[in-house]
């Protein structure tokens, strides 16, 4: 296990352990990332494209998640393409379509020269079950949010290494959490490192955050297995699929309240009118733009939307 | 007696309440905000509610003299963009003292719009989502100011002067730096002072408009309603009936008394 894999987005990170890759999710180095990018649309694509090009962020291939995810990805994949990076495309079907996975997770083992390690399927699939009951805690009021954001979102790459990993989660503080709301978070995670510090600051549980978790989506031990959850990945297929996603967990979660988090120049923003007018809970919607703490305009929303929760009937 | 104070961007104002009553309000610019609790203000005790609901412990409590017994008890609440930084017993944000305030008025009021200073607010209290637009001066009240400053008139005047006009200039542009060179084209081609600061209120209006969603009625508060201008301007273009408060300028500091209310009810 010695190359490093860069990954965009969610892929299986069980098939790169099993070809013998290490992954690293590049989105992780971005909340805390010193780089000013020079030509941007999201900050989020502009910050890694950078870190690889600069050489701060060493990897020896990257595997950009394009159909299904993110077209400000795919230009600026291309563009550490073409600065020598080997590069790989990944495709989900908007469709869903198994066959169609199948052959999109053939062609990642393949550049990735293929299974040799097929332990590390059942490996990740365990680690993928505390990730769930961790994400069970909080929703039983047993840890607090921004423990659990941090590991869930780790789960893209487990942190290159999976037994280190396992460690940190076995650590992770089981605390009884005080509130004043319980609070969903959708959309893409924030670009703000101390967002769930931030609102747990002002009395708010996140008790869901969307997309860390697909990442602990259960994966099957062997690639149609993979392609029968995968291909599953709310946020590569249509809107209404999420919808009715989100509207479950909001009611699993007993959510008081809704955030949604959408990125300055990043084609979610146009949902926000969608999740208006389909889920019936107060709304805040907050946009980021370049990874930075809080600011002070978030602060206030956030507050204003705790008091909201809290004194409105 | 509860008190709410309210220091913004631009003006600081504070509302009293005795029994549910308005017994004193007063506006002041911002650097002045002492004067506020000074005077008639004193005699009050001011105690820290530390076990209320699951409101934080203040980090400044007022330093007003203690005279008297226990049971005259006051809350001073603060809201504004300084409302951490003055005396306070709780501090809200302004959402929520314009939410409070405005019922206080209009109990079934359903979108409230703050037009201050630095920012404004749209809060929809049909279910609980507001909108704020601060990243930019176009619909704020800086943007009108810019304006004042251009003709070298004080803001306060922007109303009446709009009265005057007999048509409006059309002005399209919100932010501030190409409005003016839009203004100074409309007065080239011949269009009077007094309509181009109709058109100027206009443009404003329309600024505003985009941000709210389609409701009935819109209840305007804020300093800059008292021109009379934004408030007709406002209605002819969004369409709704606009109710503007008693005292818009100081609904939120009583929406601050008011919660101090529910902190602790006067006995
Ligand atoms: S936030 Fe939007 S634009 Fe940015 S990387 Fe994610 S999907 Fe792409």
């Amino acid at each position: 296990m010695t190359d490093t894999v860069g990954i965009t987005a969610l892929i299986p990170p069980e098939l790169v352990y099993a070809c013998r890759h290490r992954p690293l999710d590049v989105n992780n180095v971005v909340p805390t990332s010193q780089i000013n990018p020079r030509s941007k649309l999201c900050a989020w694509t502009a910050v890694w494209r950078d870190e690889i090009m600069e050489g701060w962020l060493d990897i020896d291939s990257l595997i950009v998640v394009a159909g299904g995810d993110c077209h400000n990805a795919l230009v600026d994949g291309q563009k550490v393409a073409l600065s020598g990076v080997p590069t790989h495309y990944f495709f989900y079907p908007f469709d869903r379509d198994p066959d169609y996975m199948t052959s999109q997770l053939k062609g990642l083992a393949r550049f990735l020269g293929g299974i040799k390690d097929k332990e590390m399927f059942h490996t990740i699939s365990r680690l993928k079950e505390k990730g769930l009951a961790l994400d069970q805690l909080r929703v039983d009021d047993r840890a607090r949010a921004s423990d659990v954001f941090s590991a869930l979102i780790s789960f893209g790459d487990m942190q290159g290494d999976p037994a280190a990993f396992e460690e940190v989660l076995d650590t992770i503080p089981r605390t009884d959490v005080e509130y004043s709301s319980r609070v969903a978070l959708i959309g893409v995670p924030p670009i703000y490192p101390d967002f769930h510090e931030v609102a747990e600051g002002f009395g708010l549980h996140v008790v869901y955050d969307e997309l860390p978790y697909e990442f602990v989506r259960l994966g099957g031990n062997d690639l149609q297995g993979l392609a029968g959850s995968y291909r599953n990945y709310s946020f590569s297929g249509p809107i209404v699929d999420r919808i009715e996603l989100i509207r479950q967990e909001l009611d699993r979660r007993r959510v008081d309240g809704v955030i949604h988090y959408t990125q300055f120049a990043c084609h979610h923003t146009l949902e926000d009118e969608i999740f208006r007018a389909h889920l019936d809970y107060p709304i805040l919607t907050v946009q980021g733009d370049l990874p930075r703490p809080s600011s002070e305009q978030l602060k206030l929303r956030l507050e204003a939307f705790s008091e909201m929760l809290e004194v409105m009937p | 007696m509860n008190t709410g104070l309210d220091v913004g961007s631009t003006t600081a104002k504070i509302v009293r309440l005795e029994s549910g009553i308005i017994t004193a309000s007063k506006v002041v610019p911002s650097h002045r905000w002492k004067e506020l609790l000074e005077d008639g203000n004193k005699r009050d005790t001011v105690e820290t509610v530390e076990t209320i609901g699951t409101l934080e412990t203040p980090e400044t409590t007022g330093t007003v003299e203690t005279i008297g017994a226990a049971e005259t008890v006051e809350t001073i609440v603060s809201t504004g963009y300084f409302r951490k930084t003055v005396p306070h017993t709780a501090a809200i944000t302004e959402i929520t003292a314009a939410s409070l305030g405005v019922r206080y008025y209009i109990p079934d009021a359903q979108v409230i719009v703050d037009v201050g200073g630095q920012d404004t607010k749209v809060i929809d209290l049909r279910n609980n989502t507001f909108l704020i637009n601060d990243k930019c001066s176009a619909g704020t009240g800086a943007f009108l100011e810019l304006a004042a400053h251009y003709f070298d008139i004080p803001v306060e005047s922007l109303g009446k002067l709009h009265t005057r006009a007999s048509r409006c200039a059309r002005i399209n542009n919100t932010c501030g730096v190409f409005a003016i060179s839009e203004m100074i084209s409309q007065l080239v081609g011949g269009y009077t002072m007094e309509e181009v600061i109709c058109g100027i209120h206009q443009a404003f209006a329309r600024r505003i408009a985009q941000m709210i969603p389609p409701v009935e009625t819109v209840v305007l508060i804020g300093g800059t309603v008292l021109n009379t201008g934004i408030v007709e301007s406002f209605e002819s273009i969004h369409g709704s009936t606009v109710v503007v408060p008693p005292s818009p300028q100081t609904v939120n500091a009583l929406g601050a008394a008011l919660y101090g209310k529910k902190l602790r009810p006067e006995k």
